[in-house]
């Protein structure tokens, strides 16, 4: 009997050695290896931990990895840190899983980044994460600085608790309306004068008509036309894509799939509004007087894609990017097509247009690392010195070949967007004073627009490729136009409200987009009456979950 | 045959075939279906347009998969893993269930051990406390952190125990009076006697080591160190973006990750070969095990 | 021998005795040190589910909370959804999966041709040792909207079917598939119940003139009961887990609603939701209702065939 007990003792200190063992998480991060120079204010070399977002397909040359590449290499020798992976995993359930682990075990890693709103606020209640304010003050560079202040506080407000910063945030930056993109060497050949008076901006009446006018004259003999074609879900959050009816809702005043509040301050989904009715009632007009492509809602995107190569179409809506992945397939089998854009205007000849939200993900520091300057200087360092110092690049050619050759930006140490509100102007600026004399290649601060204006000069000096095409179209025309509507005041902002999604969005929302599309589709091609169709939407839409969801929206903004 | 020959009991007869049949492709096709998709060119296969056969028949995903060092990497810690785990299964778990099979008189911890190890198959803390004691171990992102905590499958300890209980004591009692100890007891007479059990336990460790990718997703921080399926898991394409889409035209970042479907098809394919060589193995041994497990008596 | 063992006192034996208890407790040891280590210690981390869990203070600095998880738990909606779920599932699994075991051995115990009986098991048998990872993609392949089943569907004029997204339809999917999976493999025990049936009784009915239906029903069917009995004690004791590979590896958040079980609820909310205390009672309660199971089960079984699973 004594021996048993023995024995149980023996297991019972076993058991509890290892607790011990549990409790005591000790984090060895942020530790110098060697801080004789400390005092100095110079610090040695410092591990870092880094929880690290990856992707499927990273492109890296032979031989390098996460852990170890062009980039990382960068920082090491010009921070003097060392870089080590806590762990690595793609956006989505993987890193969120690889997060919650490391948080179960009270040890995060010393940088990392956090996808939502919802992370970074249990992380700062949590008290885990470090105050970024004075290490942002004292560190950030000018420029860096600037980029965050071109959102007029709404990149920075969105991470700052109690008066804290608690995270580098990624900035999302304005893309603009979607456009109308007309084939203008068919409105040449037909002698249509599409927007008489020149101010680069048509009426929906005036789209409805350059349609009419290439159906009839059918320019390429293809005997089919369509006049204007949709994908089967008409509508889109965001303005980055083509073939949606956003543009045409806009200009009614409707936005669907946007949240915002009225001048009332009441919640507001798009989707629902009597202006959305309206805005499907022009398009089920359309459809009915044969505009609209009358097999909507069956055509897929790549059978619209070949409406317009085949030449059987000749005006779509899309984002000022179109050209360089859509429209470079029109090209591709006819290198005489040319594209005009045309921003859509509302009656009171603005254009009605969203913005973006201004921040998408978060880079965060633990409470418990030493240096949180560091993530700093890494923002510095790639976000303003690397895009902006040639000198850099020079030092480290490998880095220009990563942006050269395509390398995914997951390879930084943190890949997030640090682009001012403006950038897509400031950038066309240089690009544009270069093409036209005023400025020079070397003046072009974007690694990128200096290979566009390559691309573009090349193309307009009679020996391009597609690739000029492209660019061409999007900067000096998409781009372009919107400069204009800048400059010219033509905007007319609605700030939608971007909420974190709820517990009811998780389960019901899908379902209520599908609700929606099919709705909307029904709708248009009369399968539906447009009043009790709408009504009945509108009606399941707030049943199904809707209700709720604007619910919790609203206690997440009264947060 | 006792049947009659008559016609009813012909058409019977042909009825059930036809059924066992039918049973039998519904089993088949499926699995035939992914193998003629890692023949089929991508556009087939983007297209749904691959049966039975390969459309547009390339080997060109099998040529991308040899030259995919990360396939490779997972199916070699796979293997090591599988190798390992089995090993260690069988010296901890043959004594185990040998020492199982003794009375309380001969051997009076038996009970205590016994229960110690039914309440570990019924309970346990849960992934949390498991993964922060695997991560103080320091075993995080090594191979041992998919073969340790599997040391000890419960399950097969009580399988062997069974069978042991079913070997002769005269023959043990015949060792004894030779003069062995309990060792030799175990490795002369329980061994040989249990074989085909021991290949039963060996295979469950085997399929079941190579079969899971759950600790490979918790214990493994880098997707360099996933073991095969779980690396197979982390492929698989995006269910949400599938059931979300179903109703409108893919979007467009989707078409370069569906193309390439006819490769993780392939890779599918070539990730369970290990399982289809040992498979007669598994079919003579596993099958003959689970019987006995439970229809004994 | 004998003589040894009526001798009990005899000085010889206790030393023989205590030379095997030393090799046994060194058989057994190395194992336990397994267990205790990855399976007991982490138990000490259930200690969560009566705290408020916050990491960063470990188990030994958290609050103490008592109840508060379990009572949360009983008031939330989703759980009764999940337990729902759970039961539906795994019942509809252990259900059809017999019948269909059931039956595919009777079928296949009227084959006579060898070569075809060999073949057919040989294929039946396989799906089981496939890992859901791997059986997923063909499930997805072949019921997503555009897959060969909806095209088979289509073909017929009928509206295809999202199985994938469907609260309609998930349930009767994961089910199904998993019927597919096991039906062959968990009807070798049968088969072999059916072999043990004496073959007079099978001649004598039909010299009587029963027919083929009446011989299943009276002769096959009873003398597989005491196999059909057992095995619905043992899987009895599996009607808390629906299959988290499975579910795992062919849900998202569309089918929740039905498609949600015990297992992937407690892993989505206790981990990868960050709410560790809830999600550790949750699992608790999970464990506690399956050992009670187990241990009924182990009593049915005793009775059934005087004989214990353990």
């Amino acid at each position: 009997m004594r021996k048993k007990i023995g024995r149980r003792a023996a297991v019972l200190a076993l058991v509890l050695s290892m607790t011990a063992g549990i409790t005591a998480c000790g984090n060895d991060s942020g530790k110098t290896e060697d801080n004789g120079s400390s005092e100095s204010g110079e610090r040695g070399t410092v591990t870092i931990t880094m929880g690290r977002q990856t992707t499927a397909n990273p492109k890296f040359p032979e031989g390098d990895s996460y852990e170890d590449n062009a980039y990382i290499r960068m920082v090491e020798q010009e921070l003097n840190v060392d870089i080590k992976d806590e762990f690595e995993a793609e956006s989505g359930d993987d890193y969120n899983r690889q997060v919650s682990l490391a948080l179960s075990a009270g040890s995060l890693p010393d940088i990392m980044k956090v996808a939502t709103k919802d992370e970074l606020t249990e992380l700062y209640e949590n008290e885990l994460i470090a105050d970024l304010s004075d290490v942002y003050e004292e560190y950030a560079s000018d420029y860096v600085k600037s980029i965050y202040d071109s959102f007029d506080g709404r990149a920075l407000e969105d991470v700052t608790y109690d008066g804290q910063m608690m995270a580098i945030p990624a900035t999302s930056s304005d893309a603009g309306p979607g456009m109308c993109w007309i084939r203008s060497d068919w409105a040449d050949t037909i002698g249509l004068t599409v927007d008489a008076d020149g101010d680069r901006c048509i009426t929906l009446d005036e789209a409805k008509a350059i349609a009419e006018a290439f159906m009839a004259a059918d320019p390429e003999n293809t005997g089919n036309m369509v006049g204007m074609a949709f994908d089967a879900r008409l509508t889109t959050t965001t303005s980055d894509t083509a073939f949606m009816m956003n543009s045409i809702a806009y200009t009614v005043g409707a936005y669907p799939r946007h949240w915002y509040q009225d001048e009332n301050g009441e919640l507001i989904y798009g989707s629902t509004t009597d202006e959305m009715k309206e805005a499907l009632s022009i398009l089920k007009t359309w459809y009915e007087e044969g505009v609209v492509d009358p097999q909507l809602g069956t055509r897929t995107w790549d059978d619209i894609t070949a409406l317009l190569t085949n030449g059987q179409c000749g005006l779509l809506f899309g984002s000022w990017h179109t050209p360089d992945w859509l429209l470079n397939n029109v090209y591709a089998l006819n290198d005489k097509a040319v594209f005009e854009p045309y921003a859509i205007v509302n009656e009171d000849g603005k254009v009605n247009c969203t913005h973006y939200k201004a921040t998408g993900e978060y880079v965060v520091v633990s409470a418990d690392f030493e240096y949180p300057e560091i993530a700093i200087q890494i923002l510095n360092l790639i976000y303003d010195d690397m895009m902006n110092s040639a000198e850099l690049l020079e030092k480290y050619p490998e880095v220009n070949t990563y942006l050269n050759t395509g390398v995914d930006g997951t390879a930084r140490p943190y890949n997030i967007e640090v682009k001012s509100n403006t950038y897509l102007l400031d950038e066309y600026s240089q690009l544009r004073a270069a093409l036209n004399g005023e400025g020079t290649k070397e003046e072009i601060a974007s690694a990128e627009e200096r290979s566009n204006y390559d691309a573009i000069k090349a193309y307009q000096e009679g020996n391009g490729d597609v690739t000029g095409w492209c660019k061409l179209h999007s900067r000096c025309k998409g781009v372009d136009l919107l400069t204009y509507l800048t400059d010219n005041n033509l905007y007319n902002w609605l700030s939608p409200i971007y909420p974190e999604t709820t517990t009811t969005m998780e389960t019901n929302w899908s379902n209520l987009q599908t609700l929606e599309e099919e709705s909307f589709i029904k709708i248009v091609t009369g399968a539906e009456d447009l009043d009790t169709g709408f009504e009945n939407f509108v009606e399941s839409w707030y049943e199904q979950g809707g209700e709720k969801i604007l619910e919790e929206i609203r206690e997440q903004i009264a947060e | 045959m006792l049947d009659t020959k008559s016609t009813s009991s012909k058409i019977r007869n042909t009825v059930i075939h036809i059924i066992v049949i039918l049973l039998g492709l519904a089993c088949l096709l499926p699995l035939i279906n992914i193998v003629a998709i890692s023949f089929s060119g991508s556009a087939a296969v983007t297209a749904n347009r691959v049966g039975l056969l390969p459309v547009d028949f390339t080997t060109s995903a099998y040529r991308r998969i040899v030259e995919d060092s990360q396939f490779w990497r997972s199916f070699a810690i796979s293997v090591v893993r599988v190798a390992v785990t089995l090993i260690l299964n069988l010296v901890l778990v043959v004594p185990m269930s040998y020492v199982m099979t003794r009375s309380k008189r001969e051997f009076g911890a038996r009970n205590i051990y016994m229960n110690l190890l039914i309440f570990a198959m019924l309970f346990n803390g849960g992934m949390i406390p498991t993964y922060i004691v695997i991560k103080e171990l320091h075993l995080l992102n090594t191979i041992w952190a998919l073969i340790l905590p599997g040391a000890v499958p419960i399950f097969s300890v009580i399988l062997l125990m069974n069978f042991f209980n079913g070997v002769p004591k005269a023959l043990e009692e015949a060792a004894i009076v030779d003069g062995a100890n309990q060792f030799q007891v175990l490795i002369r007479i329980m061994v040989p006697c249990a074989k085909p059990s021991i290949a039963t336990i060996s295979l469950f460790s085997i399929v079941g080591s190579w079969n899971d990718f759950f600790s490979g997703l918790i214990y493994m921080q880098k997707v360099k160190d996933y073991p095969i399926m779980t690396y197979i898991q982390s492929l698989s394409i995006d269910l949400q973006e599938l059931v979300n889409n179903a109703s409108s035209s893919s979007a467009l970042e989707n078409v370069a990750e569906l193309s390439n479907k006819n490769l993780n098809a392939a890779k599918i394919v070539v990730a369970v070969i290990p399982l289809l060589i040992i498979y007669p193995f598994l079919q003579r041994y596993l099958i003959s095990g689970i019987v006995m497990g439970s229809v004994k008596g | 021998m004998k003589a040894l063992s009526k001798n009990k006192k005899s000085p010889a034996k206790n030393a023989a005795s205590r030379k095997n208890a030393l090799c046994y407790h060194a058989m057994v040891l190395p194992g336990m040190l397994f267990l205790v280590v990855f399976g007991y210690l982490p138990m000490l981390g259930l200690i969560m589910a009566f705290q408020d869990f916050i990491p960063a203070k470990g188990i030994t600095g958290s609050e103490f909370v008592g109840l508060q998880h379990f009572i949360y738990m009983f008031s939330l909606p989703d759980i009764g959804r999940v337990i729902r779920n759970t039961l539906i599932i795994a019942l509809g699994k252990i259900i059809l999966g017999m019948i269909m075991s059931i039956i595919f051995a009777i079928l296949l115990n009227e084959i006579r041709m060898k070569f075809l009986k060999k073949t057919v098991q040989t294929i039946v048998y396989l799906p089981h040792f496939l890992s859901w990872v791997v059986l997923a993609s063909v499930v997805i392949n072949m019921f997503n909207i555009d897959g060969s089943v909806n095209q088979i569907i289509a073909s017929l004029g009928l509206g295809k079917i999202n199985f994938l997204g469907s609260n309609n339809w998930f349930r009767k999917l994961i089910i199904g598939t998993d019927v597919w999976k096991e039906f062959g493999y968990n009807s070798v025990v049968y088969l072999a119940a059916i072999t043990g049936i004496d073959a007079g009784l099978h001649e004598a009915a039909a010299i009587d003139g029963a027919s083929w239906w009446k011989r299943v029903w009276h002769i096959t069917l009873p003398g597989m009961m005491p196999i059909i009995l057992l095995m619905t004690a043992m899987n009895l004791t599996s009607v808390l887990s629906a299959g988290f590979d499975q579910i795992y590896n062919l849900y998202s958040p569309v089918v929740y609603e039905v498609g949600d079980v015990l297992d992937t609820y407690v892993y989505r909310i206790g981990l990868v939701g960050r709410q560790y205390s809830f999600g550790t009672a949750v699992g608790l309660c999970r464990s506690v209702v399956a050992m009670i199971l187990l241990v009924s089960a182990n009593k049915i079984t005793q009775k059934l065939t005087s004989q214990s699973i353990f």
